[in-house]
């Protein structure tokens, strides 16, 4: 039947699975599968232990293939692989099967249901690791080069950082100077620090290193190649190209605030501002702050302005910086008119961890805070004298109506996507539901994209502060350097392979391809399709395509497919 | 060994710091100070917003720590001191704690653990449950490999002369394990019935329980456990005689010193051979010690121990040259003859007849001599145990009188409490401050003394008072039998010349291997130490066993440590560490004392079955392990090491990221939430382990009854953004964290309600303001208002009074049945005691302070040392990953700029 050994290990994942499939029925209903030398239940299949344990049946029952039913190959795919190059098995001859996701957790209703479930999909693993034969990677030589996308505060202290560790930097910025949005701002939180002075500060490094080459007025208009070897063309003053060869790209392309529609809480009449605007104001003023030639004494900030929106609307995500910053520019504002007053609309104060502080202190300094409900936002008018008129609802004061007649309204607006669809479809990075670029998972990859070797960090992955950001670009760097360092990267094996034999040349294949990773080649004196084995994803788009049927898919061959299906059907009994 | 990067923390941002480095090529060491990598964020259930398995997240991460060939993960392990040098580097102290299992060998498969017999509360379960003192951390811990916690010797153990295990076998019995309890006391002595009934326990007078309501009986404990193995074993049973090594051992006298000597040579696979004076073995045990302490029976009992591994006894035999037993083949002798004579009092008439000395006295009692006393006044000189033997043997031959004469006071007199208690109970009476100065007899028989009185003058040589006679105090009484007990000496002429001898007579050895002045002689005991207690006499053969096996396998015995103990543990420490100990009362003596007492049965009732688990019970364990060996006999790949100690060592690195975490509020502070005192209110932390994975119980329920919640409260900002605790910080996590239960418990349990007491929801990372409002949409409550108090009601359930803000912030009562703090986070302090040289500076809320946060995140006052994760302030474990990155890159680029510089 098969001459493989095949270990199967089934996870108990806590109770994660084992609460609702039944873990040693599955066992005993797939040992007696083809092939199946082992089968073994586990509390935690990727503990140290059970590796430990997988590790010694390898070596002494000379397994040469392994199954592992636990989770989402996303999670633990590299662990059983790693797993397998230990024990001195090949790595492409151990299939994951997701009995987490794919059967306890979609079915917690019917237990009865999900164990079946996962005894089929075992068995169609077993069935496909009877059909693998081993693959190497395919080892691709880095550059040691990062492009950077973006001169604002995320993407200077990225270059530099790359720089220190004796990487080249090609640093692009759309605008006609480096430095973003922080180069803007005046006094920031928590440190009162100046935006612009950072950014000279910054940019005087840039300056220093002869390394980090910078373009202005300059965008990315062209990527291919793949990861540790990518090759890049920049626009420069919209005419000229440059070339460049680098092993990463991080993506450091920043925020658009939001602009509140016409009307929105009276934005649009005089005296209603954006908190960016506001801040301009207070930054630029000497002593009192004016506005259109009057002296301002009343201010009114409403917050949450563009965000924390209800779900169906753009704008579900709360901002994350704009409770600080507004409480920080309303102390700024009282270092040049002690006597202002200031009234906060607010719906939660998130001045969480260490700025907290600034709030408590505002409040002491007699700032003033009033709760409203999100479903009875504060009215803004205009009223007879000129002045604005905000109403509102204090919950913290029994709901009492409170009519504030403001020189100022302040509108605390967020941090929205920029509007980046150029360099989305140069990189084709994906954005997630908020609209900002989307890294893999926050926690295991937090700057990676699905796209190998493009990196994101700072404000276009999501809202973030000045020193969140430069945090961000900090650990982008550290992810470059860890591959960039090594001078290679082993790319997945599990690509398309032409059958030269049968390949009569149609192009149908690379008509297909996303990643235009199809050429053609010389064989034999005739013209057949060839894969660039750096650039294909392995999505196998192009294997049904193929009219002479001349195209697999390593790993997942029509064979093995089919033996997976086959395997699918049998009854469970 | 040098690193270039040393990581100090192993939770997600230490590791994550370490395997990035490692990647790019730095060689790193990642110094953990618990047995596993993984810090806190390995203990939660799942993790907000994406509700990832928390194990998921970590495991990969742990086992990549463990495994990447770049960086070596020293678990169990404390950096002592970091100081930086001038070429820019630092000098690491590393000290890797004792884990008493060798990694190498342990294959984590817990039968430690489920052998041992002491459980302390389970920190890796935040308390909720217990864990053993041999344990491995979690399911998933990396590396997977046990841990026998030790804090110290237990005082018991510790202060035991012959290193019995006390703590032990009290532990043993505690369990129940009572042939196992005997096995352990084999370690150290065959005599478990004599020490069990004639030890005067040092260990009962260390015990901590004596410094609340008595100490545990451990003496009458250990007689229980060899009271039960000889009901039930007539014979000892040995599951394998040891191989024979050829050698042969003489020991001379068969005292408690000669016999326990004489079992531990025999168990190394020496033949042994006693030689004993007497008609009988046992020495003093048998000739010394009245049989109502000691039955007779039970040292035969004890003695049957050695005779089962074959160690011959022959009695009546008088060893004058020891020397000489080589010429008999024997290729050593161990000299343990005690100290078998009464010191004379140099008084006259001391040779009339009626004047006889205590052990001659006692030795014919023992040997079967009851002549009987009836009708006689009998006095006996001395104020030691002798004299109390003397006079209570004297009470059972039917004396008329019996009256004790010590020449200093009650408080001087060396015998124990217990013992003078017992006679005067037994109606011997004391005459202190008095001694005699004169036998008076006719026709050469005792027929009177002369006393005169005493009293204390300047303290002598050896600090006690010296009794001066008073004079013209004489006082003459008659008496017909005076014994005489002050004091023993050894009986060592015939040795004179042929070993050195102190002045006293006792022989002279080297203190730590008891040999000779001649090579292949060795003595012990009290012919070595003087006059002294049976367990010090074990001590000393137990030694001289060890030191004679050393000589006769021709290994040196210089510089070798025999029965080394940790230090003792603080007595002051061991009670802080109770979460508050449950008064448990000792169980009585009830020995039946009575006047003229007239037959020599043991006096001493046994421990019943009950009393004897129930004062096992009370032992505070001390040591935490107890040294019980039950993991040393289990485990199959004996990996257990009892004599691991620490080891430091010092390493250079090239520069430093702290990643040492952060401490959670210790909520009993909020007095009024009633944390440790209502048992249904928990913290955060603890409904994370209820919901885990690896959760201890099988569903969340509450900890005071086990019922299944239905109304769950949770108060947020629990020792946060709160000035009453000096922490006006907000912990940025527990918003998020009680969200995130909040579905999972709705989840667990769907027909619960929840509430959330708050004062902002703080949801303010990518994507944690769509996890709230899923939470609100899934129908937890959210009520805007601190809650001021809490009161128990009698079925276990909560009262909370809070302010009810969004319904005019009316005072409000709600009632639920589990109570869930929303704990925050605080500095973990430790980090700065690490440094020397240079301070590494806090904030003015002590968190690492970051120097330069607007351009270089972690980087710290100090150049060159970095700081990542939760170390610099609350963090969330995306943001904790981040700055983890952050930290990284800026190590790196300090080590790439020191290289250059050197």
């Amino acid at each position: 039947m098969s001459n493989k050994k095949i270990g199967v290990y089934i996870c108990h994942c806590g109770g994660n699975i084992s609460d609702y499939v039944d873990v040693e029925k599955v066992r005993e209903a797939v040992a007696g599968e083809p092939g199946v030398e082992v089968a073994k239940t586990a509390m935690f299949t990727c503990s140290d232990a059970t590796q430990q344990e997988m590790l010694e049946d390898i070596r002494e029952k000379n397994l040469d293939g392994l199954v592992v039913a636990s989770c989402s190959p996303k999670l633990h795919l590299f662990t059983f692989r790693g797993v397998a190059k230990r024990a001195g098995l090949n790595p492409y001859q151990y299939t994951q099967v997701n009995v987490r996701e794919q059967c306890s957790w979609t079915h917690t209703d019917d237990p009865a249901g999900a164990t079946e479930k996962a005894i089929r999909l075992i068995r169609a693993g077993i069935a496909r690791t009877n059909l693998t034969e081993p693959l190497e990677p395919i080892v691709v030589n880095t550059v040691p080069a990062v492009l950077v996308v973006g001169a604002g505060i995320a993407g200077l202290r990225a270059a530099v950082g790359l720089a220190d560790l004796g990487l080249s930097v090609w640093l692009v910025e759309k605008a006609a100077s480096p430095g973003g949005w922080v180069a803007g701002f005046g006094k920031m939180y928590p440190y009162d620090r100046s935006g612009s002075d950072l950014i000279s500060q910054l940019t005087a490094e840039v300056k220093k290193r002869n390394n980090i080459t910078l373009f202005t007025n300059a965008e990315l208009v062209e990527k291919s190649g793949s990861i540790g070897d990518f090759n890049v063309v920049i626009r420069v003053n919209g005419g000229e190209e440059i070339k460049a060869n680098v092993g990463a790209v991080i993506v450091a392309a920043g925020f658009d605030a939001y602009q509140p529609g016409d009307g929105e809480y009276g934005y649009g009449t005089d005296g209603v501002l954006t908190l960016p605007e506001f801040k301009a104001l207070v930054d630029s003023s000497d002593g009192r702050l004016m506005y259109q030639g009057r002296e301002v004494k009343d201010v009114v900030y409403i917050y949450c302005v563009g965000s924390r929106q209800p779900e169906g609307e753009d704008r579900t995500y709360c901002s994350r910086y704009c409770c600080n910053a507004a409480v920080h520019a309303a102390l700024t504002a009282l270092e040049k008119d002690p006597g202002l007053h200031q009234f906060h609309l607010f719906r939660d104060i998130r001045t969480y961890g260490k700025f907290e502080l600034l709030y408590n202190q505002s409040r002491e300094m007699g700032v003033r805070y009033l709760k409203f409900d999100e479903n009875e936002p504060p009215v803004v008018e205009k009223d007879a004298a000129g002045k604005v008129k905000v109403t509102v609802k204090d919950l913290l004061t029994y709901s009492e109506e409170v009519e504030i007649r403001a020189d100022l309204v302040v509108l605390v607006t967020g941090m929205v996507p920029r509007e980046n669809s150029g360099l989305t479809d140069v990189l084709k990075l994906p954005v997630g539901r908020d609209g900002f670029f989307n890294e893999i998972h926050p926690k295991l990859r937090p700057v990676e994209t699905v796209v190998d070797g493009v990196f994101i960090c700072g404000t276009c992955q999501g809202p973030k502060n000045s020193a969140e950001s430069v945090a961000s670009a900090l650990a982008a760097v550290t992810q470059s350097a860890s591959i960039l360092k090594k001078g290679y990267v082993e790319l997945e094996p599990l690509i398309a392979a032409v059958n030269p034999e049968l390949c009569q040349w149609c192009g149908e294949c690379a008509q297909s391809c996303p990643y235009t990773a199809i050429g053609k080649e010389q064989y034999q004196g005739r013209e057949v399709a060839a894969v660039n084995r750096a650039v294909c994803k392995g999505c196998g788009g192009c294997a049904p395509v193929c009219p002479r049927n001349a195209i697999d898919l390593k790993g997942y061959t029509d064979a093995q497919v089919r033996s997976m299906i086959d395997a699918f059907l049998k009854e469970t009994g | 060994m040098n690193y270039d990067i040393l990581v100090v923390g192993s939770g997600i941002g230490g590791m994550e710091s370490a395997l990035k480095l490692g990647d790019m090529g730095y060689k790193v060491l990642l110094v953990e100070k618990e047995p596993s990598v993984g810090g806190k964020m390995i203990l939660l259930s799942k993790v907000f917003p994406t509700l990832d398995c928390a194990s998921c997240i970590s495991t990969p991460k742990m086992a990549a720590a463990a495994h990447h060939p770049n960086v070596k993960a020293m678990v169990y392990s404390e950096v002592q001191q970091i100081q930086k040098q001038k070429n820019g580097k630092f000098k690491v102290k590393v000290r890797q704690k004792p884990t008493f299992v060798n990694p190498s060998l342990c294959t984590g498969c817990r039968q430690c653990e489920m052998s041992c017999n002491v459980a302390v509360p389970d920190e890796y379960n935040f308390d909720l449950v217990a864990r053993r003192a041999a344990f491995i951390a979690f399911p998933q811990a990396v590396p997977k490999k046990a841990v026998i916690e030790r804090q110290g010797s237990s005082p018991c153990s510790f202060t035991c002369p012959a290193g019995i295990k006390a703590h032990g076998y009290v532990a043993l019995v505690r369990s129940g394990k009572y042939k196992e309890a005997f096995d352990l006391i084999m370690e150290t002595t065959p005599l478990a019935g004599s020490l069990g009934r004639a030890c005067y326990a040092p260990c009962e007078g260390e015990c901590t329980r004596g410094g609340l309501e008595g100490p545990l009986p451990i003496r009458k404990l250990k007689r229980f456990v060899a009271d039960q193995y000889y009901q039930e074993h007539a014979e000892t049973e040995y599951k394998q005689l040891p191989a024979s090594t050829g050698k042969k051992v003489a020991v001379v006298g068969s005292g408690p010193a000669g016999l326990t000597a004489a079992f531990h040579l025999a168990q190394s696979g020496h033949q042994v051979k006693i030689f004993e004076a007497a008609p009988a073995p046992g020495g003093m045990l048998r000739l010394a010690i009245p049989a109502y302490r000691l039955p007779k029976e039970v040292v035969d009992r004890d003695i049957k121990n050695l005779t089962a591994l074959g160690v011959e006894i022959e009695t009546g035999v008088r060893v004058e040259n020891p020397a000489e037993l080589k010429e008999k083949g024997f290729d050593a002798v161990f000299i343990a003859t005690g100290t078998q004579s009464t010191r004379e009092m140099r008084v006259e008439g001391e040779n009339l007849d009626g004047v006889i000395m205590s052990l001659d006295f006692l030795r014919a009692v023992n040997l079967g001599d009851k002549t009987s006393l009836q009708g006689k006044t009998v006095m006996v000189v001395g104020g030691g145990n002798v004299a109390m033997d003397s006079a209570r043997v004297a009470v059972r031959l039917g004396a008329k009188k019996v009256f004790v004469q010590y020449r200093r006071s009650r408080a001087e007199m060396p015998a124990h409490r217990w013992e003078i208690e017992a006679a005067e109970k037994e109606g011997v009476e004391f005459q202190y401050l008095c001694a005699p100065q004169k036998f008076i007899g006719k026709k050469g028989k005792l027929t009177a003394v002369e006393s005169i009185k005493m009293e204390l003058g300047p303290p002598d040589a050896g600090g006690r008072r010296k009794p001066v006679p008073v004079a013209g105090s004489e006082q003459t009484v008659p008496v017909d039998l005076v014994i005489t007990a002050v004091g023993l000496s050894p009986q060592t002429e015939s040795l004179q010349g042929r070993l050195e001898l102190n002045k006293n007579g006792t022989i002279n050895v080297n203190p730590e291997t008891l040999q000779t002045s001649v090579p292949h002689l060795f003595a012990g005991g009290d012919v070595v130490t003087g006059p002294s207690m049976i367990v010090n006499a074990v001590a000393q053969g137990r030694r001289a066993a060890f030191f004679i096996d050393r000589y006769l396998k021709g290994e040196s015995l210089a510089g070798v440590a025999f029965d080394g103990r940790l230090p003792v543990v603080d007595k002051e420490q061991v009670l802080q560490r109770q979460q508050g100990y449950r008064t448990l009362a000792p169980v009585e003596n009830n020995e039946p004392l009575q006047r003229g007492v007239n037959d020599f049965s043991e006096v001493e009732p046994p421990l019943s079955e009950e009393e004897a688990r129930y004062s096992a019970g009370r032992c505070l364990d001390c040591g935490v392990c107890s040294e019980c060996h039950q993991c040393v006999s289990v485990c199959p790949a004996n990996a257990i090491d009892m004599e691991m100690r620490a080891v430091e060592e010092e390493v250079e690195v090239g520069s430093v990221i702290v990643s040492t975490g952060f401490r959670l509020f210790p909520a009993q502070l909020k007095t009024q939430y009633g944390y440790g005192q209502f048992k249904n209110v928990i913290t955060g932390m603890q409904m994370d382990r209820l919901l885990a994975p690896t959760r201890p119980y099988n569903t969340v329920l509450r900890p005071h009854d086990g019922k299944v919640p239905d109304s769950v409260a949770y108060i947020l900002c629990t020792g946060s953004r709160d000035q009453s605790v000096d922490n006006p910080l907000c912990s940025r996590v527990c918003c998020m964290y009680s969200v995130k239960q909040n579905q999972l418990i709705m989840g667990a349990l769907p027909l619960a309600d929840v509430t959330v007491y708050y004062i902002d929801v703080r949801a303010f990372g990518k994507g944690y303001e769509e996890f709230y409002q899923q939470a609100r949409a899934m129908g937890a409550n959210f009520v805007k208002g601190r809650v001021a108090g809490i009161e128990e009601k009698e079925d276990g359930n909560l009262i909370l009074t809070y302010e009810d803000i969004d319904n005019g912030g009316t005072v409000a009562r709600a009632e639920h049945d589990l109570v869930v703090l929303s704990v925050g986070l605080l500095p973990n302090t430790e980090v700065f005691n690490l440094f020397s040289g240079v301070e590494l500076a806090a904030d003015e809320y002590f968190y690492v302070k970051e120097v330069d946060e607007d351009i270089n995140p972690g980087k710290t006052s100090i150049d060159g040392v970095f700081v990542a994760g939760t170390a610099s302030g609350a963090k969330d474990i995306p943001d904790s990953i981040l700055h983890a990155g952050a930290a990284a890159a800026q190590a790196a680029a300090y080590v790439e700029r020191t290289r250059i510089g050197t």
